[in-house]
């Protein structure tokens, strides 16, 4: 990916996410370490940052291999005195959760910022945490932009914070802040410091319980200090009448609904509004000094009421009586994002003010859903596809453990290969326990390969110590497909797009200790049957672990190589006078690209087929065949030998 | 021009939709406009439905177009400019590809576009639909049916009250392949 727009010039105003402003704000502070693993809506973070250092030559960044690692890779660096940034999705911070919490009784050396982008509505998540809670649980400082201009100003803001405090800092995006773009106007770059030393103290960088005593008695009192700073720091700002009998607090992007609506409601310039960035801990003398004299708070915040009832225990320690109203009183959802509408309608209630939104037209017909699937040319297809027919022709039923990737989509019919789907590497997780407990049916359990290196290494590692026979599916496209192809241990290039040691993931497998590992070709749908039926032989007859590693290039990556090196990919017909209508191709192998006609006879779309070839083999009537054959590298780019 | 312009650009994943949001809210802040370009990451690319929510001018504050107040549409598959239809105002102009791309799910029948074209007329909103991908297609290049719809939509809705032919142009040229989008915008927005 590009990102030309976080290396702009000094004062300019460039159209940029609200993730590559927070890459641009680490630029202008001289941040000198960034790691992060990608999730949606973080990523862009540091591959912005990637794009900048592949052209500075600084700063250090990396892709780690998962979130734990990554936040301890930036912790560390922040020991040595190297202004430091994490980022992850909210998910991620739970992986990370353990170093998060010691990172607060130590402190730093240097800034750590830790970037947590969380995922109000769910867009590409499997739930909507909210990760301020993280902050009040584990005595770290919360900062939340309202938009893009506000990441950069926020980011620059928590890490001069963070540098001053000695402390680790959280910042709060949610993924309309993420992945919205927005003009900023730029500052200036500055040279970072890259090389730390590290000063030895035991007392401190050890936090035995001896030591850790002590240590949680002086982040008290640092938490105290921290909450007396924030409570007058002029990122908090006010607006409208001092005398308003209603306060509107927005905090983070709920400033920004909340400002608009006021707008929409003639109300802007007769009621309070304060704009909060720092939201943990809440900047206590600046709220009271605000509630004064108020008959009524709204407080509109994305996520949960956290703002709200942090604010409540604040008035009621102080013994102000004010009503407060939000997502407790119901006025604003508690579940999904913050809508403009919404946001209007309960300011409009609460305020007295008169709203009438627009009705949505409501047209006579609805189109037919359109959810995302597997790309033409997947490999996840034809694997998915052999993975059905090896488990059917060994009469045998499966309980298929899924994971987090494209390959979740497996979820969906025709496949319907994803039975459970909890988290990050849950899948050779739960299988560890159904294994166990579910004797009549085969344990198949999917992982990609970044998610492998990930989470999954353990619990192969489970799997075999404590016996539990079940087959581990690897699907290996060497790359991290879903959050947009970020490179991987197994991939063989880093963050920056440089050569890297290449992990082999079937090597990786034997050294854990498993005897039963294969290797297929994704785009060979026979050859991964033929695979996956052996591995059931030695989970049912044996109870023996088999892992099958089905590889083959993310077909978009495939793609993007053979324009690049100029090779020629095939292109396939259907011969009609063959074709019988049996549907084997679109209805059980599901290819967006083969098209049936009036009577049930199938056409390949030009322009969606990118020529994978797989139709050919799963054709039981040979009606599919090569028009124009490609040149032979094309098989080696699928083979990922090339 | 005074006021603001709410455009939800539609589609499916992987058309270049969210390129042709990038390069209206591009052209917005060349011409010293406000802009906020709410886009669709993550699963949904692979081939689901695709919204982006663009807004610009004066007292744009959140990235999401409330139900009914989107003044333009510019849709790059007739059966998501049904979908999106609840987001526009009454007196709004929809710019929209004629082509209708099946879902990937067994057993799913499309929707016909005479029935879209219809219900979407009935609503009483100026909708012009246009077989952009095929025009594309004779330009040379199917993936510029984006900058087509772009151009087309520049020529027949308020988009050129707020942003200037020119600083259109010098926002498509950061396309990738920009002889050819550079083309179908100043042939179908009629610039010369």
């Amino acid at each position: 990916m590009s990102y030309p727009e976080v290396l702009g010039e000094l004062g300019s105003r460039a159209l940029m996410l609200g993730n590559v402003a927070v890459a641009r704000a680490c630029l202008e502070h001289g941040v000198g370490f960034a790691s992060g693993y990608p999730g949606t809506p973080s990523s862009e973070v540091i591959e912005a940052l990637a794009y900048a250092a592949s052209r500075l030559g600084y700063p250090y960044v990396e892709w780690s291999v998962n979130e734990k690692v990554a936040f301890e890779a930036a912790y560390g660096s922040a020991m040595a005195g190297v202004p430091s940034i994490v980022t992850m999705k909210h998910v991620g911070l739970n992986v990370a959760s353990d170093p998060l919490f010691s990172s607060a009784y130590t402190g730093v050396e240097a800034s750590f910022l830790i970037v947590s982008a969380d995922d109000p509505g769910m867009w590409s998540s499997q739930n909507e945490q909210d990760n301020r809670w993280y902050g009040v649980h584990a005595y770290i400082p919360v900062f939340e932009p309202a938009g893009a201009q506000e990441a950069r100003e926020s980011t620059l803001e928590a890490l001069k914070f963070s540098e001053n405090m000695k402390h680790p800092v959280i910042l709060r995006s949610t993924t309309r802040v993420s992945h919205t773009r927005a003009p900023v106007t730029l500052g200036a770059l500055a040279r970072p410091r890259l090389s730390g030393v590290f000063t030895k103290d035991v007392s401190r960088w050890n936090i035995v319980p001896m030591h850790a005593r002590k240590l949680k008695e002086e982040l008290l009192s640092r938490w105290e200090r921290m909450e007396e700073m924030l409570s007058e720091n002029p990122i908090n700002t006010v607006e409208g009448p001092e005398d308003s009998k209603i306060l509107v607090v927005g905090v983070g992007l709920g400033y920004r609904y909340a400002r608009e609506s006021l707008f929409k409601l003639k109300a802007l310039n007769s009621v309070r509004l304060l704009k909060i960035v720092t939201s943990i801990p809440p900047p206590r003398k600046l709220l009271l000094r605000e509630s004064e004299g108020r008959s009524a708070i709204v407080v509109v915040e994305e996520g949960d009421p956290v703002f709200e009832t942090l604010l409540k225990s604040i008035l009621y320690e102080e013994d102000v009586r004010v009503k407060v109203y939000g997502k407790a009183s119901r006025h604003l959802k508690k579940s999904g994002e913050l809508k403009a509408d919404a946001v209007t309608k309960a300011l409009a209630s609460i305020l007295g003010l008169n709203y009438s939104p627009e009705t949505p037209i409501n047209p006579p017909i609805t189109p037919p859903p359109r959810p995302p699937v597997l790309c033409p040319g997947c490999p996840y297809r034809s694997v998915f596809y052999a993975l059905r027919r090896a488990v059917k022709m060994s009469k045998m039923e499966a309980i298929y453990s899924g994971d987090i990737g494209c390959y979740s989509l497996g979820l969906n019919p025709p496949f319907n290969v994803q039975d459970t789907l909890i988290e990050m590497g849950g899948g050779i997780g739960l299988a560890n326990g159904l294994a166990h407990v579910v004797k009549d049916k085969v344990i198949v359990a999917t992982i990609g390969d970044s998610t492998f290196f990930h989470a999954g290494l353990p619990e192969i590692v489970n799997s075999i110590y404590n016996g539990a026979p079940m087959i581990v599916l690897v699907l290996d496209n060497g790359t991290t497909a879903m959050t947009g192809h970020q490179p991987h241990p197994g991939s063989g290039r880093d963050a920056l797009g440089r050569e890297a040691r290449k992990l082999v993931i079937e090597d990786v497998v034997k050294g854990l200790g498993v005897s039963r590992v294969s290797v297929a070709n994704s785009f060979n749908a026979r050859e991964v049957e033929a695979k996956i039926r052996e591995a059931i032989r030695d989970v049912v007859y044996e109870g023996e672990t088999h892992v099958v590693v089905a590889r083959g290039a993310c077909i978009l990556d495939a793609v993007r190589r053979a324009s690049s090196l100029k090779v020629k990919r095939p292109i396939y017909i259907v011969d009609s006078d063959k074709c019988r209508a049996c549907g084997i191709c679109y209805k059980a192998f599901n290819c967006p690209a083969i098209m049936p006609g009036e009577d049930g006879r199938v056409s390949i779309n030009a322009s969606l087929c990118v020529g994978c070839g797989v139709c050919e083999q799963v054709c039981p009537f040979n009606a599919i065949r090569v028009l124009e054959p490609g040149d032979p590298e094309w098989g080696r780019i699928l083979g990922m030998e090339l | 021009m005074r006021g603001s312009l709410n455009i939800i650009v539609g589609g499916v994943g992987g058309q270049g939709i969210l390129s042709l949001a990038r390069v209206l809210g591009e052209a917005a802040v060349l011409d010293g406009l406000e802009a906020l370009v709410a886009e669709t990451h993550g699963l949904s690319q692979r081939g689901g439905s695709v919204i982006v929510h663009v807004r610009i001018g004066e007292n744009i504050e959140a990235p999401l177009i409330p139900m009914g107040e989107a003044d333009i549409m510019i849709s790059m598959e007739a059966m998501e400019t049904l979908r999106n239809i609840g987001y526009m105002r009454r007196k709004g102009v929809i710019v929209s590809d004629t082509l209708i791309i099946p879902p990937s799910i067994p057993g799913v029948k499309p929707l016909k576009l005479e029935d879209i074209v219809e219900a979407v007329k009935s609503a009483g909103l100026e909708a012009h639909f246009l077989s952009a991908s095929e025009e594309a297609k004779k330009l040379g290049d199917s993936r510029v049916a984006n900058i087509i719809l772009l151009g087309y939509a520049y020529r027949v809705s308020h988009i050129k009250d707020f942003i200037s032919p020119r600083s259109l142009m010098k926002s498509v040229e950061t396309l990738p392949g920009r002889d050819l989008n550079l083309k179908a915008l100043t042939l179908y927005a009629t610039l010369d």
